[in-house]
């Protein structure tokens, strides 16, 4: 019995390749780089809880089921509007089940001059700027990982975005990725790729909805490339289905003198996993990397992150912070690497989680590994509840005891959202926190 | 000399303990097996009950394999190239009555290494169990001791005379097959010191065992037990040295802390094995299984250790505090220089209500050294108003070392609090610089910095071993520290 779960869980992710075969023959480059990817998915074996980086979720509500492939589906695809973001009007690409939607796309507001469209399309097209770029940062980044070859054997419909040197685009790019609700599990794999040249600004919001309380795979992988003196901020939310299963992986390049900004909210999916790794490639430059986690149920949220400090003079930033309420589970893994003689990085890492309910878990686990003697990190991890102290102060001032508890989870959730530069995205959040206080202020609270 | 080469001269003192003492030795086979354990425990004299223990063990160590997730580098040890036993030659061969039957030899020893076992040179206040190999030599203040109700004496004796309570408590904190290391430990274990410290009791004075490996071909596999009964208290103090061999030797060892309702258990540590030669030639694997339990409530266990030898150090003193509002406590000050790898930490796992922990670690790494925290602190779902407070810091000096922090948080609580912070950074140009604004040269100025650094773990050490600390790490982080 046991070697037959096993056996399933092995071979999990070859057995969906057989999905592969509908996608081939319109882009040769395409073709070869889905070839490649399957051909990795054969060769890494699927991650066990036997591994560190794993340890502490386990992977069976993905691999018990089967799935199809998402643009295999026929779906009807509902009115999505209430999803666009007003500032992103003329600025938005939208994928349905993982395939590009034309129809709710959009790219009048955005300068010509960007170059911004459809994987699939681009390469149909030959385009040297995705060829150049494509899977240069997630494999460097993302070494014997099973998740980002799959991806990479599903390679089709996705956003490439390229802005060229010098350019500042002020609307920010909406790149939203909507599931529908399905009678079949369905997996889909996106793609996006950002690539900031010299001296330009951009900001990316990543936006994953799902619109019933379906089961589905969804395995976004973003790569993003911020060229010397560049800016990128990136933002992701992620709402899928509360069955669904997400696994994302994020690679960033940081050039000399660039920023790179990200913040990464995580509200939905049974099963969520993170993995932002951030590679720095000059001296002196600068990265966010921020993120706030709200579940409550079943829900299980793992964040991975890596800072890799490869040259001298860094400042990097990571703020994590989690509510957990009814019997959610979440998890925290930031690795903070300096390599040898990358010295003067000042690195801040800190992890704080509110557990509200008696039957929550949290597992965290910030880390620092340094190679380099002239540097100042610093780690710091707390799990705690709501300080009595403040509760009976607010009280004292006249609120209800609710009212109270949700003002301070409110403004324990804020610190992470209020950097966020999207109004509208902010305003999303922000309900999204109170949607989220009120709803568990019904359940067991009082512990 | 620049600053860095100010700090590197620091760390660079040579090891003093690396002396070699000529006795001679019984025939030992190398190499494990049934046969081997039969006749430890034979030439022992130990009852059934504790070769079974060993048997069982063994079994189950067969079946293990040796972990690969500490964040060191090391050869595996060759299990069949190590002398499991190692006792010197006796004149009517068994253990000294009186310190007249002791060989003077290993009496200089002990006299180098700072603790004379001479009546008149006892040290005051301090009861010491003197180990050698892997053998008790003498223990000092026995009778002072036993007017107190305290049994202070090594693991074999207590087997012989003590076996009730040996037999009730041995394993019961660190099982047999608890992992690798103590899976090997409880299959060949030697001497050690064991304590009981009866109902109401404060123990009367320190007591101190003194660990020394002198046998090239052997390894050390000691087992500590030590019980606290019910409202009574006890400062126990560990000190090890090895002299310096080519060879890589094994250090096994466990210990086991109990501590009842009321009592108190301090376990201090000054580990100052041969740390192998700047190349990372030799030295002293330290793999060690420390537990501690807290099974009274209100009961109390406190870890303090300086670690500065051994070639590799990968232990993590533990404290399960069952009994509701006990408390845990782990003191650490790590260094590492030249080849030396320490993979170190703690593990408080909190099970009664309201009970506490706190964890301070400090980790100095110099040369090519590294030196990793690595810490667990678990909440389980029925720790009510559980807390725990971590603070690990890390030093580097020069910048082909490093540090590394691998914290672990398990929280299933909700009432339960854990705060854990960490940083990293090096001696500051600003604060040389202030320090000799105010008239001090360049070393006392590094040395006052480091010594600051470490202080908070230094002063958890008793007040007699506080001064020995202070110049081990005198010795380590040489120059003009102290």
């Amino acid at each position: 019995m046991g070697k037959v779960k096993q056996q399933k869980e092995r071979t999990f992710l070859q057995d969906l390749l057989n999905f592969q075969g509908s996608l081939n023959g319109k882009s040769k480059f395409l073709d070869e780089v889905r070839l490649k990817g399957a051909e990795e998915v054969r060769n890494i074996p699927f991650p066990t809880k036997k591994l560190e980086d794993w340890k502490f979720i386990s992977l069976r509500d993905l691999y018990k089921d089967s799935y199809e492939l998402a643009s295999d589906l026929d779906v009807d695809v509902p009115d999505i509007s209430e999803h666009y973001l007003p500032e992103s009007k003329g600025a938005r690409l939208t994928f349905i089940n993982g395939s590009f939607s034309a129809e709710h796309s959009s790219t009048e507001d955005i300068p010509e001059e960007v170059l911004i469209g459809n994987i699939a399309k681009l390469a149909e097209e030959d385009n040297d700027l995705l060829k150049e770029h494509l899977n240069k940062y997630v494999e460097n980044n993302f070494e014997e990982d099973v998740f980002s070859s799959f991806n990479k054997a599903f390679l089709k419909d996705g956003v490439f975005v390229y802005v060229p040197e010098g350019l500042t685009v002020d609307v920010p790019l909406h790149l939203l990725f909507v599931q529908t609700d399905a009678d079949t599990n369905y997996f889909t794999t996106s793609r996006s790729v950002v690539v900031a040249d010299k001296e330009s600004e951009v900001t990316v919001v990543e936006d994953h909805i799902g619109l019933g309380d379906n089961k589905y795979f969804n395995l976004p992988v973003v790569e993003v490339n911020a060229e010397e003196e560049s800016y990128v901020k990136h933002t992701k939310i992620q709402r899928d289905s509360r069955e669904a299963i997400h696994i994302a992986r994020t690679a960033a390049f940081v050039h000399h003198h660039a920023n790179y900004e990200s913040y990464t909210i995580t509200r939905g999916a049974k099963l969520s996993r993170n993995e932002p790794r951030i590679s720095q490639r000059d001296e002196e430059v600068e990265f966010t990397v921020d993120g706030l986690v709200l579940i409550d149920g079943d829900q299980v949220s793992d964040t991975h992150s890596v800072m890799d400090h490869r040259f001298s003079h860094c400042e990097s930033h990571q703020l994590h912070k989690c509510v957990i309420t009814g019997k959610a589970h979440s998890v925290f893994n930031g690795k903070i690497f300096v390599r040898k003689d990358a010295q003067k990085i000042d690195s801040f890492q800190e992890n704080r989680n509110l557990l509200l309910s008696r039957k929550g878990l949290v597992n965290t686990k910030p880390q620092l590994e340094i190679f380099a003697d002239d540097v100042v990190c610093t780690h710091g991890a707390t799990v705690g509840q709501l300080e009595q102290d403040e509760l009976f102060y607010l009280m004292s001032r006249g609120l209800n005891e609710q009212q109270a508890r949700e003002m301070l989870i409110y403004a324990f959730a804020l610190e992470t959202i209020e950097n966020i530069t999207v109004d509208s995205v902010q305003d999303l959040l922000v309900d999204e926190v109170h949607r989220f206080t009120e709803n568990q202020l019904d359940s067991e609270l009082t512990v | 000399m620049s600053e860095t080469e100010a700090l590197e001269s620091m760390v660079g003192g040579e090891y003093k303990y690396g002396f070699t003492t000529d006795v001679e030795y019984e025939d030992f086979p190398k190499g494990i097996n049934e046969d081997i354990i039969r006749e430890i425990s034979r030439r022992k004299d130990e009852p059934e009950w504790v070769l079974e223990f060993r048997l069982e063990a063994f079994e189950k160590w067969k079946q293990m394999e040796e972990p690969d997730w500490p964040n060191v580098e090391y050869e595996k040890p060759d299990f069949e190239n190590i002398q499991y036993y190692s006792s010197t030659k006796k004149k009517d061969g068994k253990k000294a009555e009186s310190l007249d039957d002791v060989d003077p030899q290993i009496l200089e020893t002990y006299e180098k290494l700072g603790i004379p076992l001479q009546e008149q040179k006892q040290l005051q206040g301090i009861a010491v169990d003197a180990v050698f190999d892997s053998e008790s030599i003498f223990t000092t203040f026995k009778e002072k001791l036993a007017e107190a109700g305290v049994i202070f004496c090594s693991i074999s004796e207590a087997i012989q005379d003590h076996p009730e309570i040996v037999k009730e408590y041995l394993g019961s904190v660190v099982p047999k097959g608890d992992n690798f290391y103590a899976a090997l430990n409880s299959a060949v274990f030697s001497d050690g010191s064991f304590v009981y410290v009866p109902e109401d009791t404060v123990c009367p004075m320190e007591l101190s065992t003194y660990f020394r490996i002198n046998n090239m071909q052997s390894g050390q596999f000691e087992r500590t037990l030590i019980i606290c009964e019910d409202n009574s208290h006890v400062s126990y103090l560990e000190g090890c040295t090895a002299p310096q061999y080519q060879e890589n030797q094994l250090h096994a060892a466990v210990v086991e802390l109990v501590a009842l309702e009321d009592a108190e258990i301090k376990y201090s540590t000054i580990q100052n094995w041969y740390s192998g030669d700047e190349k990372g030639q030799g030295g002293i694997f330290n793999f060690v299984t420390k537990r501690g339990h807290c099974r009274g409530d209100n009961s109390k266990i406190s870890w303090t250790q300086v670690e500065t030898g051994s070639a590799i150090t990968w232990k993590y003193p533990s404290v399960i505090m069952q009994g509701d509002n006990s408390v845990g406590e782990f003191y650490s000050v790590a260094v590492t220089n030249q080849r030396q790898q320490a993979d170190t930490g703690t593990k408080m796992i909190h099970v009664g209500k309201n009970t506490k922990s706190t964890i301070i670690s400090k980790g100095i790494s110099a040369g090519e050294s590294n030196n990793s925290y690595r810490g667990l602190v678990k909440i389980s779902p029925r720790a009510d108003g559980a807390q725990n407070y971590s603070v690990c810091d890390s030093m580097l000096i020069g910048q082909t070392c490093g540090a590394h922090t691998f914290p672990y948080i398990e929280s299933a609580n909700p009432t339960a609090k854990v705060e854990h912070e960490a940083s990293t950074s090096r001696v500051g140009e600003e604060q040389i610089f202030y320090l000799q604004q105010r008239g001090m040269d360049e070393d006392d100025a590094i040395s006052l910095i480091v010594n600051g650094f470490a202080k908070e773990v230094l002063q958890e050490l008793p007040m007699e071993f506080a001064v020995e600390a202070d110049k081990l790490l005198g010795i380590k982080l040489e120059g003009s520290v102290g």
